[in-house]
This record gives C-alpha cells, structure tokens and sequence, in this order.
C-alpha cells in the first residue's frame, strides 16, 4: 500500500521544478496584468485611442468592401485619409503602452533573476525533442552536460511568459485591437512617394 | 439585399460601454450564424489553445518523443481550425481577411502553451 502511494508522490515531486516555474510565471502574469491595468487599460486615453482604432478598422473595411465593387478617386482618397488616421492612432497606442510598459518590464526583469538564482545551471524540464540552432542556445543556456533535450528555467519562463500571458490578456480582454499594425514605427506608406 | 454569413459591420452586435452582446454557445455550431471578425478570431484562438493543451499533456504523458510529433500537431490543429470554419461555420474566409488570417489566430501561443504542456521531466 505504501509502494502504491509513491510512484504519484514522485512524479510531483519530479516535475516541482516545472511547476514552481509554471506557478511563479502564473503570479508574474497576473501581477503585470494588474499593474498595466492600473497604468494603461483604465485610463481615458487608452479607452478613447483603442476605441478610435476600432471605429478606423471597421470603417476601413467597410469601405474596402465598398470599393472591391466601385472604383473612384475620392473614395481612394478618403480610404487613405482613414488608413493614416488608423495608423497614427495606434502608433499613439503603442507609444502610450510604451512608456507605462516600463514599470511591467522592470517586475519581469526582478522576476527573471530571482528564478535565474533559484535555478541556475539546473536543468527544470526534459524537451521531447532534440532542438537545434538558436532554439538550443536558448533551452540549454547555463546547463552543462551534452544532453540538448535538457531544458533550461530561461527557456520554460520564455514559453510559460508568452502562452500565460497573452492567453490571460486575451481573457481579460486586454489583448491589442486587430486594427492596431503600425506599433512605434510605421512603414512608409509607398503612396505618398 | 442578400444577407450572408459575413461579417456584418453594420451594428447588429450592440455596443453598450464597449462591451459585445452576450455570446451564444449555441452559434459554435451554427452554419447559419453571423460572426463578427473579433468574435470569430476569438473562437478560433481558444480552439486552438484548447487544442495544444490537450495534445501536449497527451502527447508528454505517452511520451511522444521527436520533433515529427511538433509538426503533426500543427497540421492537427491547423487541420482542425480549417475544418471549423470552412466546413461547420461556413464562413466566407475573404470576409475575415482570408484564410491566412483565420489559420494565424492564435497560432504562436499555441505553439508554446503546446511546448510547454509536453515538456516532461
């Protein structure tokens, strides 16, 4: 009976690492959520510039859809007008997010190193795979031995920061509006050349 | 005028505060539904979330081992998302930006909530 009751508490304790990893990066995540939430979300020229993109998409659209049909040479122009328009909205986004995006950077960056102490040169997980270029130098940074299916804390914080949180941010709804593409720094626009 | 399944861009989703009207579950499975392109890209995104969680747990439990099994779970899920909408919704992809846009959705955290399901120790 005793025999029996052990295999399930080894393979907790096999993956404790991974998990500790998965539960500190989970915190991480709702903590920087809470805090962009505080900073940018709730603020009224974040509400006004994201519903001022969404109002540009759509109305951008809708003319596209119109135009596939009629060709004329104001409505060209105007769905230039609203393509500046939306790009100069979320360049402004982007530029807001930016500057309040520094402090989440910072927690992120405290976070990173506090895992990095408690793991160092540890490996916290097995890849089912052999990796291979850059993506070895990233899953087995700091480890030794030859075993490249070893994953380092770096490489699982990478993959646990990017599915939690944008699955979080999508949750809350805090995820960028689809019209938003420009970010800081737009491509020229090859019409106005 | 005829109405067809695409993305009505015309209000019939009533914005109060910003917020969508209430989501049926029920028109997950209508082929008679209207989307509006958020709500389709959400739907497809959670699919696929839903999707490579399940398949790494099952996959790092097995194990399989290989990087064969990474791609197939792309093709797997790519297949399914396409299937989805083009065989059960019945969506009319250039509406939604084609279907290069309907297969990206969630693409990317996809592939890492899948790593990161099937990393074993």
């Amino acid at each position: 009976m005793v025999s029996m009751a052990m295999p399930p508490m080894f393979a907790a304790f096999k993956y404790s690492d991974s998990l500790r990893v998965v539960g500190i990066s989970i915190c991480t995540a709702i903590v920087c959520e809470a805090i962009s939430w505080v900073l940018i979300y709730r603020t009224n020229s974040y509400k006004s510039l994201r519903s001022s993109i969404d109002k540009a998409a759509k109305k951008l659209e809708t003319m596209k859809t119109d135009t596939a049909k009629i060709t004329k040479k104001s409505k060209t122009k105007k769905i230039d007008r609203v393509e500046t328009s939306l790009k100069e909205s979320s360049r402004d986004l982007s530029l807001f997010k930016f500057k309040s995006g520094a402090v989440v950077a910072l927690v992120l960056f405290v976070v990173f190193g506090l895992l990095n102490s408690l793991f160092e040169g540890k490996a916290v997980a097995k890849l089912p795979f052999k990796p291979f270029g850059l993506l070895v130098k990233m899953s087995h940074r700091g480890l030794q031995g030859d075993d490249s299916t070893d994953c380092s804390m770096a490489f699982l914080y990478f993959l646990c920061s990017i599915s939690i949180r944008t699955n979080l941010q999508k949750f809350l709804g805090f995820s960028p509006p689809r019209g938003a593409s420009a970010g800081l720094f737009p491509m020229p626009d090859p019409k106005t050349n | 005028m005829k109405e067809g399944k695409s993305a009505k861009l015309n209000g019939i989703q009533q914005h109060q505060n910003g917020h969508l009207s209430p989501f049926k579950f029920a028109k997950l499975l209508d082929p008679e539904a209207s989307w509006d392109k958020d709500q389709l890209g959400d739907v497809l995104h959670w699919i696929r979330q839903a999707m490579a969680l399940v398949c790494g747990l099952l996959w790092g439990a097995i194990p399989l081992v290989g990087g064969i099994w990474f791609f197939i779970f792309l093709v797997i899920s790519s297949g399914v998302i396409y299937g989805y909408y083009a065989m059960i919704l019945k969506v009319d992809e250039e509406e939604f930006g084609g279907h290069g846009a309907l297969l990206q959705e969630g693409l990317f955290a996809s592939i890492t909530l899948f790593l990161l399901s099937v990393c074993g120790k």
